[in-house]
């Protein structure tokens, strides 16, 4: 195989214990682009729609797409995918690091893992041999930990992913932990590899993967390395990664604070960057085949705590961890941050829980009786440790929010249900979209809930306009098509959005990789039919309009925002509508937010088109037909 | 006086570089902060997240002085 796939996919029947290998299908990867696109393919046509997400029908992939572990920058991703028992539907999540790579280092494309195992295990992969592996004397303790004692179990050389306790014990915002600090974090896939009493990946491997063209995939990817060594921005990303940016976020009005009550953290000097590399920093840490080294490894010195180490905290988890608690101390932030790394928590989501616990806590509608006599109150890493320990372990009202605030707001009534700040059950990323309206439908549409990374459009929103929403609609509908690209091709969007690559350049080098001979527009063709797809499974599942579930809590158009720069801003209910309606216009789905059959016929997804119909979830006709192009690059105003 | 304002990705296309790729060399006054020079050439301070010189972090009210190299950082764009 010369096209950059290792050639083999697993199925590992947890029940039985039977692991079986295929070739692997590479028309599914010519078709689907591997990964996430892979994922949603075999999601749809394998999983039962009434399966339950943890029950033995639910299937847990692992998939390394093409470019991953190819000569190519930051080429280090891995995709994992099964229904999410977060949102209950199509789930898929990746981390950075060097498993995916060394995965195809041993050989393999894609791991299916079907069934749930009788006692816990662990998948042991070295070349060859693949092996279930108790995993025993791994169950109960941290992510960290057990990466640490599985590699002086079986060697350095191997590369680990793992679940903390959150995961073994149905927490569903549970998260999968590589390397000491990457994470898939989202939609709870550390959840569904926990219910497969699943404890643990672990793959060693020596082997090449084989390109089409290696000799212009050397060339190309040399003038890149090159031309990004002198990027102004370079130096400043490996200096400093993400976390600089919480006081940008602060300045503009889109950082969540206390439970996205404000977007305006008075503290922000007590968790910026700054803070985090003069009293936390170790030493910076990079990816697989990258020079970027984003990576910020750290520690977190807590007095009375022992002292932990880390990688972050990141913006995503500065913001959701940190301003959204009103932490005023960077090292309770990276204390939070080990602790749901640790535990095996997405500490976006985790965050986000525990904002919606405090709130409660504020309003009254959780008590110290109900909180084993602790208090929850803003900025107490005490307070914090001991929800968090509730939390994991489902004690008393521990297991409400062990479902994530839409569960627990569900349980605690009072209007609760207003300031759970989710989407499709998912919690919102480190942005306040009140009065960045493109970011706020973009959360509204995410396939997998409210999630940064299909579509960030802050940028956008303030070259266009922050107090209108028109024109919103198609920009998002075009970054849902390309930003997944990349969860597709399981390589970082950081070379993309932040040193100038374009997205032509790295078709060309899937091309020297694969052979295909594809287009940027093929490619964006391709992930709008993932995108169909899975909204269709949504529908399958969920068995309602999809406009139902676009929705955001009220919060975001009942409160304007109370302080700091954007005070008294905020988009209302009508512009929320209207932003569905021309959403659903750009996509060619009809004003229920149901894909219609013309659009699914013209992406080849008929068979979706009939099942939608089945089901009475079809699209009704759009009078003048759909738009033959859905979506639109975004071109930029003079600011 | 002059300073020589460097920016990538998306600040780029608004910057004009007119030395070399990434770099544009802009006479200013004394005193000025980089918000305001910003400002004077048609670039919303707020696509700024920080400026980056001689290998630290400064924010938007840093006044920079004769000769002097900034990068423009803009925000990360989600991840």
């Amino acid at each position: 195989m010369n096209n950059g796939l290792a050639g083999t996919t697993l199925r590992v029947n947890l029940t039985t214990g039977e692991i079986k290998r295929f070739p692997t299908d590479e028309k599914l990867f010519r078709r689907w682009h591997g990964g996430r696109g892979v994922i949603a393919k075999l999601l749809y046509d394998e999983v039962p729609r009434n399966a339950d997400p943890f029950g033995p029908e639910n299937i847990f992939i692992v998939n390394v797409g093409i470019m991953s572990g190819c000569y190519i920058p930051s080429g280090s991703k891995t995709e994992f995918g099964s229904i999410s028992p977060l949102t209950n539907g199509h789930g898929d999540s990746n981390m950075g690091g060097h498993l995916g790579p060394m995965l195809k280092f041993a050989g393999y494309d894609m791991l299916i893992f079907t069934g749930i195992s009788p006692k816990p295990v662990f998948l042991y992969i070295d070349n060859d041999t693949v092996e279930l592996r108790d995993a025993a004397k791994y169950w109960g303790i941290g992510s960290l930990d057990c990466e640490e004692q599985l590699k002086k179990d079986l060697g350095e050389d191997f590369e680990i992913a793992t679940i903390g306790p959150a995961g073994e014990n149905g927490v569903l915002f549970s998260c999968i932990t590589h390397d000491f600090g990457r994470q898939a974090g989202r939609t709870g896939q550390g959840t569904v590899m926990g219910s497969k009493k699943l404890k643990a990946i672990a793959v060693r491997g020596n082997r090449s993967i084989l390109v089409h063209d290696l000799e212009a995939l050397k060339k190309q990817v040399a003038e890149i390395i090159q031309r990004t060594k002198k990027h102004p921005n370079m130096e400043p990303w490996q200096k400093y990664g993400t976390s600089f940016f919480i006081r940008w976020s602060n300045d503009n009005a889109v950082l969540p604070a206390y439970n996205f009550k404000t977007t305006y953290y008075e503290d922000v000097g007590k968790i910026d960057g700054d803070q985090l590399i003069e009293h936390c920093l170790i030493t910076h840490k990079a990816c697989f085949g990258c020079w970027m080294n984003c990576g910020k490894y750290t520690k977190a010195v807590v007095e009375g705590r022992p002292v932990v180490h880390l990688e972050g905290p990141e913006y995503e988890t500065a913001a959701t961890c940190g301003s959204n608690l009103g932490m005023k101390d960077i090292n309770h932030v990276a204390y939070i941050n080990w602790m749901m790394d640790n535990l095996g928590m997405d500490s976006m989501s985790g965050g986000g829980v525990t904002a919606f616990a405090m709130e409660c806590f504020e309003k009254g509608f959780i008590t110290k009786e109900d909180l084993e006599g602790y208090t929850l109150k803003w900025g107490s890493l005490d307070d914090v440790e001991h929800f968090l320990d509730m939390v994991v372990h489902k004690r008393g009202i521990g297991e409400w929010f062990a479902g994530g605030s839409k569960r627990a707001a569900e349980k605690i009534g009072k209007g609760s249900e207003k300031f759970a700040m989710q989407v499709k059950g998912q919690e919102m990323s480190g942005y306040d979209g009140r009065w960045a309206p493109g970011m706020l439908l973009s959360y509204m549409t995410a396939d997998i809930g409210a999630h940064h990374n299909r579509s960030w459009t802050i940028t956008v929103d303030m070259a266009e306009g922050r107090e209108s929403v028109e024109g919103r609609a198609k920009i998002v509908v075009y970054l849902q098509h390309i930003r997944p690209l990349f969860d597709t091709w399981c390589i970082c969007r950081l070379f993309w959005g932040e040193l100038d690559i374009s997205p032509e350049e790295i078709v060309e080098s899937l091309n020297h990789i694969t052979g295909w001979g594809i287009t940027v527009d093929e490619a964006l063709r391709t992930s709008e039919m993932i995108w169909n797809l899975t909204r269709c499974h949504y529908l399958e599942r969920n068995r309602d309009i999809g406009r139902v579930f676009d929705y955001p809590p009220a919060r975001s158009w009942e409160e304007k925002i109370p302080s700091g720069p954007g005070k008294g801003k905020g988009v209302t209910k009508e512009q929320v509508e209207k932003m569905l309606d021309e959403y659903y216009e750009a996509r060619g789905w009809d004003e229920n937010g149901n894909p219609t059959r013309e659009v699914l016929v013209d992406l080849e997804l008929d068979f979706a088109a009939d099942n939608l119909e089945k089901i009475g979830f079809l699209g009704k006709p759009i009078p003048g037909g759909v738009p033959p192009i859905r979506g639109e690059k975004y071109k930029p105003k003079a600011f | 006086m002059v300073i020589y304002l460097k920016a990538g990705s998306k600040l780029r296309e608004r910057l004009k570089p007119d030395i070399d790729y990434y770099t544009r060399r802009i006479e200013t006054e004394e005193g000025k902060t980089i918000k305001e020079i910003l400002a004077d050439i048609g670039i919303n301070p707020a696509l700024v997240a920080f400026v980056y010189t001689s290998g630290k972090v400064k924010g938007l009210h840093y006044i920079p002085s004769d000769g002097q190299s900034i990068t423009l950082q803009p925000p990360v764009a989600g991840g």
